[in-house]
């Protein structure tokens, strides 16, 4: 019996001892960031968690090709899953992350990600005025990420079966649609009640009694959910089994379906809406830098801005990807309109009044 | 002359060569022990890094904090995981426990219900070429991935899927129901499919052990086919049942995959544990309540080999 308590003691220790020496880094400035001689070949290989449509084919073989990087990207469908695989293993499986401004901040503070050298980012000064430095992916002067895709989150609905067409996200919460809506499997919605229903002016800084009654207001929503989806093939595969009809989603399930044929529409609901502003991140044990570096200039690049573009239907940030696509769909993408950039509540971690632990234990209540 | 000076030095080459595995087991001859610590040290090594070392770090886990922001664990003592899941969110995990064990034991039921007859016939009914077919059939859907095994019941299941399409056929519904899928109904049909191989091949081994004597007794002395299946059948084949039980309420427990793809919103346990780990990063929580799943299991298990289960695993 001693020999055993003796043996857990060893390993409590050498537990102890893992813990902590992943206390180092958190956001703390040691290094003026220095990025790889980018005139040397890659290493071959580049390993990303990425949302989906963001390694599409139609560009990474592009870029396979040029560089001789192989890209091996994994697809997370949320922040919190995207932030916690690229953690996993101790954080050196993965060499670029993009997250959004509700993961960015976490994986900065926790050491996870290192600062990037601006000066081989070839396309930094090309980006929108109010991307090159936001506060989401850029802490203390340091540039911890190159700004990528942004974009809202929208109301999606099949057009042959939502009539009238919905200006309004009250067709989610309407008993005429009960077990063909579906929404996501994410804390994160919370906000959209509370900016949508609650009147929140920041809704990702509200108090308990807000947090409350956004819960209610999700609780009586779930019984007219069909499915939470996790992944974006989740709510396509919805909507082409027909079993659901309206939903809570990205641009990108509507890219998608149309491309599948089906007749989406897609819309802005007028209570406002919540957003993402993403970025590329490079892991502080990134083990291909240089194809990193490679892939974070090509993607920003005005051309594949474009094609990133077509796939997903998001915002690029680079101004330049005008003169690729021409004045029109600059205009429908709102690539030089800072002023509606502004008009989206854009993802962040709630830290107060209620911070983020509070929102996934309502959030795991509204499951039930 | 060099024959004979040749064949001596092979000999003596061979013996030399012969001599350290020959020592070596006349020293494990001789001592029990270290014959014990050769057969067993990998196997113990093995599960005592592998699977005791990591149940005690979870342990330990359960019973850390962790800074909500970054996600890091902080190592001070608390037992807030633990009352979290007996007193916390109005009960909320007491209700996800109970709705696993329920849909646990149901899903045993119903496989129990559904490999019996089955393993009746394969063992005793079926005649040779037959039993190695069937016994086929229920091995290998578990050569195909669990994945594909449960996205089958998403087509089967699903608006426009077959079981739908197939009642409108006949007239019994007029547009395609929803009921079937994304709910709990959904996760038992789907459990109780895949885990049945588990449930078959158990009773099959105790049903095949017993001795057409005594059937052929218990006939003799008045029994009729009831009488016979509860008294003499039902009795030999309980540890096989047992058994299977063991794997399938094991099993149920612990998956995540089914109640992902065709649960609703309810959580269960799987599910929870692997939510907390896969997504919310939020480890102490997640290392509590698999510590409660295995808690559980323990139970039931001592539960089942005091029934007399283990000589049929």
């Amino acid at each position: 019996m001693r020999r055993l308590a003796l043996l857990l003691a060893t390993v409590a220790a050498i537990a102890t001892g893992c813990g902590s020496s992943n206390d180092n880094g958190g956001g703390g400035g040691t290094n003026t960031a220095s990025g790889p001689d980018l005139s040397k070949p890659g290493e071959g290989q580049l390993n990303v968690v990425a949302w989906e449509g963001y390694t599409d084919p139609s560009f990474v073989k592009p870029f396979e090709k040029q560089t001789g990087c192989k890209v091996n990207a994994v697809y997370a469908g949320s922040s919190d899953e995207m932030f916690t695989k690229f953690r996993s293993g101790g954080g050196g499986q993965y060499d670029l992350v993009t997250p959004s401004g509700d993961a960015s901040l976490r994986l900065i503070r926790s050491g996870a990600v290192a600062p990037l050298d601006i000066s081989k980012l070839e396309n930094h000064n090309d980006l929108a005025p109010q991307l090159k430095s936001p506060s989401f992916n850029t802490v203390g002067g340091k540039h911890y990420g190159i700004s990528f895709m942004w974009g809202a989150n929208v109301l999606i609905y099949n057009k042959d079966k939502v009539k009238p067409a919905p200006d309004s996200w009250s067709v989610l919460y309407d008993p005429k649609y009960k077990g063909k809506i579906t929404v996501p499997d994410n804390p994160i919605q919370i906000a959209d009640v509370a900016l949508q229903f609650g009147g929140a002016q920041d809704p990702y800084s509200i108090d308990q009694a807000t947090l409350d009654k956004a819960r209610a207001k999700l609780m009586q929503q779930r019984p007219l959910v069909r499915k939470y989806w996790v992944l974006a093939t989740d709510f396509e595969q919805l909507f082409k089994s027909g079993d659901a009809v309206v939903g809570a989603g990205w641009p990108l399930m509507t890219q998608d379906l149309r491309k599948a044929g089906m007749n989406v529409g897609e819309v802005l609901p007028k209570e406002g809406v919540t957003g993402w502003s993403d970025s590329w991140m490079i892991s502080n044990k990134a083990k291909h830098p240089i194809c990193a570096y490679k892939w974070m200039n090509y993607v920003t690049s005005p051309k594949v801005q474009a094609q990133v573009a077509d796939v997903t239907g998001y915002s690029p940030p680079n101004l330049k990807t005008c003169e690729v696509v021409g004045p029109q769909r600059c205009k429908d993408l709102h690539i030089r309109d800072s002023k509606y950039y502004d008009t989206i509540k854009y993802w962040k971690t709630p830290t107060s009044p209620t911070n983020y632990r509070q929102w996934t234990d309502t959030w795991a209540q509204v499951r039930g | 002359m060099d024959g004979y000076l040749g064949a001596g030095q092979r000999l003596i080459g061979g013996a030399s060569r012969r001599a350290l595995p020959w020592r070596a087991s006349r020293f494990l001859y001789a001592h029990p022990r270290g014959r014990l610590a050769l057969l067993l040290g990998p196997g113990v090594l093995w599960l005592l890094v592998f699977y005791l070392v990591a149940l005690f770090l979870l342990l330990l886990t359960s019973l850390w904090q962790q800074d909500v922001f970054t996600a890091e664990l902080v190592h001070r003592w608390t037992l807030s995981n633990y009352t979290k899941i007996f007193s916390g969110q109005d009960g909320l995990w007491l209700r996800v426990f109970g709705r696993t064990i329920l849909l646990a034991a149901i899903v045993t039921v119903m496989d129990i219900a559904l490999a019996f007859p089955l393993a009746w016939f394969m063992a005793r009914v079926a005649p040779p070429r037959w039993r190695t077919l069937l016994f086929l059939a229920v091995v290998v859907p578990l050569w195909s991935s669990i994945l594909v095994r449960i996205f089958a019941w998403r087509t089967i299941l699903g608006s426009s899927g077959v079981l739908n399409s197939m009642l409108q056929e006949i007239g019994i519904l007029s547009h395609p129901s929803s009921a079937f899928l994304y709910n709990e109904k959904a996760i038992a049909i789907t459990w109780a499919y895949v885990w049945l191989p588990f449930m078959v091949l158990p009773i099959f081994t105790a049903l095949e052990k017993i001795p057409d004597s005594y059937l052929e007794a218990s006939r003799d002395l008045g029994a009729g086919s009831w009488t016979t299946f509860k008294r003499v059948i039902f009795p030999l084949a309980v540890p096989g049942v047992i058994a299977g039980s063991i794997f399938v309420f094991s099993l149920t427990m612990g998956d995540f995959v089914a109640p992902q793809l065709v649960g609703g919103g309810s959580q269960v346990l799987g599910g929870a544990i692997k939510d907390r780990f896969g997504v919310a990063a939020d480890y102490p929580f997640g290392a509590a309540l698999a510590m409660l799943t295995l808690l559980t299991l323990t139970v039931f298990l001592t539960i089942t080999s005091r029934a007399g289960a283990k000589e049929s695993l």
